[in-house]
């Protein structure tokens, strides 16, 4: 992974978390037909170059866009997801960090790939859109989890 | 309708030590009657994006005593809002909400315990169990003038874990600390512990 | 001839068990029909695409499981199986995996553990437990070649002094030296991936003695 930004993460308690709920919230995605992140390949090609601004990009989708479009009733999967959420925030404050100092520059390849998930969700209605990028959550942070080896918690 | 006549819980804190992190506060004093108590959260991300939500502790909810284990509850290092409410049967108090909010990255890092034994020629050390969030750095040399300093980063597995292989003859001393990746901080160092290997004979 | 859907109640416990990539879907018999010849037939579906796919080897079968190895092999992938259940003119709705990734969920098997004694050394060589192939004859696939921050926790008991240590190593070889001669080692050996918990199936213990000391030995001549 790149080392040009390294970004604190506890990538072991993240995932626990999404394990903990990711059978709930996939049964609730019953579009078994569509994906957003799609698989790991098209982010698997992504260049170490754009590791970085990949990452700012996609905590923002989720930030922005997944977790706001997302209400969730159950108090159990509530925790989960704030957990996940403020983690999110922590680390978009390492990437923001980076980009301010210039190390997290965006080039076309990454904003094709991040524009694609954005189209991909924009075929669906929000609610379900979200459900379904929240059911992908596993795919990112195995991304992530790769690219940020040394950095990760 | 009985909202707000009871008084509110007071003085909340928290008390956080090696990622434990205690939220206490004052109780409501009625004699001869159980005042329950409920904790509420929110973190950063709730208090930029959906300051209406506020998310029910996993562990206190109608509890008796004057403070909740909230470690379960700040799981990432950002700031934390915390809230606590008085209720007797239907009677409920106002909420009481910590003046600052509360980042885990203050959490107070103490030296861990270790401790070190030998079989035969192999250093062995047991480590704390202080949780999933700690590695342990361990620095271990042979006693003696101008030895180098070896260091290992180890997680607690609950088993004792191989730290080196010991020449006859000779002392080797160790030390410790703790250090959490997910707030970037270490603790102090344990104090140092020492094992002699005896001679050249090996034990029979 | 087309079975009538719902008469019987479904298979259960529908789950992949996934080792090293061998991803063998599994399942119970529905209730209340144990003993009853029942079959099962079986489809599979890859997240994203567009319809279930059959599996002619797992069409009417007895058995109550399905080698669906192949046909997960990319396990960037996602994917969801369902089976149901048959007999006579009757058949069960679909029962339904949840969704499967094998790249996070397979279980990484124990390495291979091979031991040789010395008098006061015992050389421990791993090998990787290989990725599952179609064909005997394919080429091996270690599963460091898809897990490259792959590790090992090896376990080592003195059947003497009663004590247990365990240490992590990253690459295949490992000599424990310093020990004591003519005494019986146990090791046994865990392979493990950063990333989410998964389940790990440790290597058969392996007990070996370290030689009888010479020097001892010609003493006692």
């Amino acid at each position: 992974g790149l080392r040009r930004c390294p970004i604190s993460m506890d990538m072991r308690h993240l995932q626990e978390s999404f394990q903990d709920i990711q059978r709930a919230i996939q049964a609730n995605d019953t579009f078994q037909n569509i994906t957003i992140l799609s698989a790991l390949d098209s982010l698997q090609g992504i260049k170490p170059l754009d590791v970085c601004c990949v990452t700012r990009s996609l905590l923002a989708f989720y930030m922005d866009r997944v977790f706001k479009d997302h209400q969730e009733p159950d108090p159990h999967i509530l925790r989960r997801i704030s957990s996940i959420a403020n983690s999110f925030l922590y680390m978009q404050k390492t990437v923001q960090q980076c980009q301010v100092q210039g190390r997290c520059h965006c080039r076309e390849e990454a904003t094709n790939v991040t524009q694609i998930i954005h189209n991909n969700y924009n075929q669906l209605e929000a609610r379900v859109a979200a459900v379904k990028s929240l059911g992908e959550l596993n795919v990112f942070l195995a991304w992530i989890s790769e690219n940020y080896q040394d950095g990760s918690a | 309708d009985g909202v707000a006549i009871l008084p509110a819980p007071s003085n909340l804190s928290v008390h956080s030590a090696n990622m434990k992190h205690l939220l206490v506060w004052s109780p409501v004093a009625l004699p001869g009657e159980t005042v329950y108590y409920s904790v509420q959260y929110q973190g950063e991300y709730e208090s930029l994006y959906r300051s209406h939500v506020w998310i029910p502790s996993s562990l206190c909810s109608l509890t008796e005593r004057p403070q909740c284990d909230v470690s379960d509850d700040i799981t990432a290092t950002v700031p934390y809002n915390l809230r606590v409410r008085a209720t007797l049967g239907s009677r409920t108090s106002a909420w009481s909400t910590l003046k600052q909010p509360f980042n885990r990255n203050s959490t107070v890092l103490t030296p861990p315990v270790v401790a070190i034994s030998k079989d035969g020629f192999h250093l062995v050390i047991e480590l704390e169990d202080l949780g999933p969030h700690f590695e342990f750095l361990v620095a271990y040399w042979r006693r003696e003038p101008g030895a180098k300093e070896h260091l290992k980063v180890l997680r607690n597995e609950g088993v004792p874990v191989h730290l080196a292989t010991m020449e006859p003859g000779a002392a080797y001393c160790v030390k410790a600390q703790t250090f959490v990746k997910a707030i970037q901080r270490h603790s102090a160092f344990s104090q140092p512990e020492c094992v002699e290997v005896r001679g050249e004979a090996l034990p029979l | 001839v087309p079975c009538v859907s719902g008469d019987l109640p479904k298979p259960t416990d529908v789950t992949f068990l996934s080792i090293n990539m061998k991803n063998v879907l599994q399942w119970n018999p529905p209730e209340g029909l144990h003993g009853v010849d029942v079959t099962y037939t079986v489809q599979y579906f890859i997240y994203g695409q567009k319809k279930w796919l059959n599996k002619p080897e797992c069409r009417n079968i007895n058995r109550t499981f399905c080698d669906l190895s192949a046909e997960t092999s990319d396990y960037e992938h996602q994917y969801y199986a369902k089976v149901k259940a048959i007999w006579e003119t009757n058949c069960s709705k679909w029962a339904e995996t949840g969704r499967f990734y094998p790249f996070l969920e397979t279980q990484i098997g124990p390495p291979g553990v091979a031991l040789t004694p010395d008098e006061k050394s015992i050389s421990i060589v791993l090998t990787a437990p290989e990725k599952w192939k179609k064909n005997p004859e394919d080429r091996a696939v270690s599963m460091q070649q898809i897990y490259s921050n792959l590790k090992y926790n090896v376990s080592v008991y003195n059947t003497k002094s009663k004590r247990m240590w365990s240490q992590y190593v990253t690459n295949h070889t490992l000599v424990l030296t310093w020990l004591e001669p003519a005494t019986l080692y146990c090791v046994r050996v865990v392979s493990f991936v950063p990333g989410p918990p998964r389940p790990a199936k440790p290597s058969e213990k392996q007990c070996i003695s370290t030689l009888q000391d010479q020097t001892s030995a010609l003493k006692v001549k």
